[in-house]
């Protein structure tokens, strides 16, 4: 086996142009592949983080069947052993409850039809950065009457603004006309148009006073210390919510809270792994072509070789190894080079400016391209690059091993 | 030692026959120095690649001492290639990544001598052929000459039965091959190494202790001659 490594190791750098054209591929496709799929779970992972936190929370409580038709008739009675039940859960480092419902807000003669947000002030910062997206006012300041915060666009809309005077129009719980004067307290910007258009937030006492929903709420926002813990606690909550819970509850995550947004991702995610396929492939192509002109140039060589008793299943390991060697550098060096890279722009987010940065906010994300560094990638990357390799290098060693000596002593 | 009764050999290219070897028999005795001579198209590589158990004849049977070659199996081949044959081939028969010493250590290798015995062994070989300075060089940095006697070196160092040896002047010049030939000769005379080689080097066939001559794959005549003085 010794003079197997030292034949494969010296048989690589003979052609050290030919083997650098090579590893230079190979090296280039490693790079590419960490920071392309550090880019993706950066991105996403932000898309998600900004999405759970305007709107879903990492996982939601809600009653039978308010995914599907959000009605104020599917409430979740929020009381104190439902509330502790979910707190209680490990892992769940906030939960906000709340009421969401739709109305009308007229000012003067302006009227806009609006989707509001009941929530509890001093738990909603647990789960959501409403709270932190204010740009004038206050956030439903505690001993306000009635106080609402606008999303910009709306109050542009409506000509409010903090101080002003609105009436909040909607149908009760009880199915009588519901309306009432809120004083703006707050304005807040949101990245996504439609929902800054449209967005109006109210406390939660004064949203179930308004629709005569008692301790009810319409979802709970759940907030987990890590995306990766979800599976985990939706399976806890799963099981413990149901003898907890007056009513039955469901508890979903943010998935499927926001079916779109992981389609989105699916679609990105597949179309960055058929480019990185393609790229692999290539490579794989590259170290076939690099072995096997390499054992076409040798042909006498190995005649040689097996003449003087050499096995076959040397030469056939001789020829593995030197594709594993070139596979093997060529991962270590661009490995060596991409990781440094990815973990530098991991703490320094790259920033979308002009027309993609625009596009990118009216989608609701922040225009900035995040990089994230899962153990997975590297190793997956390695083991993808590596196993693609090994089966690249089967053709050239079978080949190898199976010349008779004579016919290739006969070559030249 | 070496012995082939009625052996034929033909090649089938693309449908084409072509009979290398019609009929042979020839038996070479330990402690010989002899040469297959006959023009390009002969049967003499053919007859020495058979013997060397690289091939295997189409008719007729090859025995080395007691061992009929073609009831070996291409393991048992591969084994009796290393315990008991030498080979010298016409040119780039060295392994280029490796240096002279290594070349000469590589059947040892493979037969699994100890690594410091393999060495001086090695070095031992490589003195006695006049090339102990350049043992760390490899075959590039090498002349023709100084490569074939590497390749004498590493044919002899495993005390093989019989050296066979392929044209092994042909790319050699006329002072180069004599030196060779002596060297051979040498080892042939002080070691007792038999020597089978195929040659249509004049120079070679007059040196040559028996002289077998071949012609369209039959033996025309076969020639023992007195040996030179020392």
């Amino acid at each position: 086996m010794r003079l197997e490594r030292r034949l494969a190791w010296r048989n690589v750098w003979r052609n050290p142009r030919r083997t650098g054209l090579t590893l230079a591929a190979t090296v280039f496709a490693v790079f590419l592949v960490v920071v392309f799929v550090a880019m993706g779970a950066g991105v996403h992972e932000k898309m998600i983080e900004d999405s759970v936190r305007i709107h879903s929370g990492h996982l939601q409580v809600s009653g039978e069947g308010y995914l599907e038709d959000r009605t104020l008739e599917q409430s979740v009675p929020f009381d104190a052993r439902l509330d502790r039940a979910i707190r209680e859960t490990e892992g769940v480092v906030g939960v906000a409850p709340r009421l969401v419902a739709f109305g009308l807000l007229s000012k003067g003669s302006a009227t806009k039809g609006v989707a509001l947000f009941g929530v509890d002030p001093e738990r909603e910062p647990s789960v959501s950065t409403l709270p932190e997206r204010l740009v004038r006012g206050q956030f439903l300041p505690a001993g306000a009457t009635r106080p609402i915060v606008l999303a910009e666009r709306l109050a542009r809309s409506l000509g409010a603004d903090v101080g002003d005077e609105i009436l909040l129009y909607s149908v009760a719980y009880t199915l009588e006309n519901a309306y009432d004067l809120f004083e703006v307290s707050g304005i807040i910007a949101l990245p996504e148009p439609e929902l800054d258009r449209t967005l109006a937030v109210i406390g939660l006492a004064d949203a179930q006073a308004f629709f005569v929903y008692g301790d009810r709420v319409s979802e709970v926002a759940i907030l987990a210390s890590d995306a990766d813990r979800i599976p985990a606690i939706h399976a806890d909550l799963a099981s413990a919510l149901g003898s907890v819970a007056a009513t039955p509850v469901e508890v979903h995550p943010w998935n499927e809270v926001m079916p779109e947004l992981e389609q989105f991702i699916f679609i990105d995610d597949a179309g960055m792994y058929i480019m990185l396929v393609i790229l692999v492939v290539v490579v794989a192509f590259g170290i076939l072509n690099t072995i096997l002109m390499s054992v076409l140039e040798r042909t006498r060589e190995l005649g040689v070789m097996l003449a003087l008793g050499l096995p076959p299943s040397s030469i056939f390991r001789v020829v593995y190894l030197e594709s594993m060697i070139l596979a093997a550098v060529g991962l270590a060096v661009g490995l060596a080079l991409a990781l440094p890279v990815v973990l530098w722009f991991q703490g320094h987010p790259i920033p979308i400016t002009g027309d993609a940065g625009n596009a990118t906010a009216a989608f609701g994300f922040e225009p900035v391209v995040t990089f994230k560094l899962k153990p997975l990638n590297p190793l997956g990357s390695a083991l993808t690059i590596f196993g693609v390799a090994a089966l690249a290098a089967l053709y050239p060693a079978i080949k190898a091993s199976r010349a008779r000596p004579v016919d290739a002593l006969r070559s030249l | 030692m070496l012995e082939a009764t009625d052996v034929t050999k033909v090649y089938d290219t693309r449908g084409v026959e072509t009979r290398a070897l019609d009929g042979v028999s020839l038996r070479v005795d330990a402690g010989e120095f002899t040469a297959l001579a006959g023009p390009s198209g002969s049967g003499k590589t053919t007859l020495l690649n058979l013997f060397g158990a690289l091939d295997a004849p189409t008719a007729g049977q090859l025995r080395l001492d007691d061992q009929q070659l073609d009831q070996l199996s291409s393991a048992q081949l591969a084994r009796l290639r290393l315990q008991q044959l030498g080979f010298i081939f016409q040119a780039y028969n060295l392994i280029p990544v490796l240096s002279a010493r290594e070349n000469v250590e590589f059947v040892m290798e493979l037969q699994g001598v100890p690594a410091a015995e393999r060495r001086e062994r090695a070095l031992a070989v490589l003195h006695e052929v006049g090339l102990g300075e350049i043992a760390d060089k490899r075959p590039l940095e090498m002349s023709g000459g100084q490569q074939q006697r590497v390749a004498v070196a590493r044919a002899i160092v495993s005390n093989p039965r019989v050296v066979l040896a392929d044209e092994p002047t042909a790319n050699l010049d006329s002072k180069t091959a004599a030196a060779l030939l002596d060297l051979m000769e040498e080892m042939n005379r002080e070691h007792g190494v038999t020597f089978l080689f195929s040659t249509h080097d004049p120079m070679v066939i007059e040196k040559a202790r028996r002289v077998v001559r071949l012609r369209d794959g039959r033996v025309v005549s076969d020639e023992q001659r007195e040996a030179e003085s020392a």
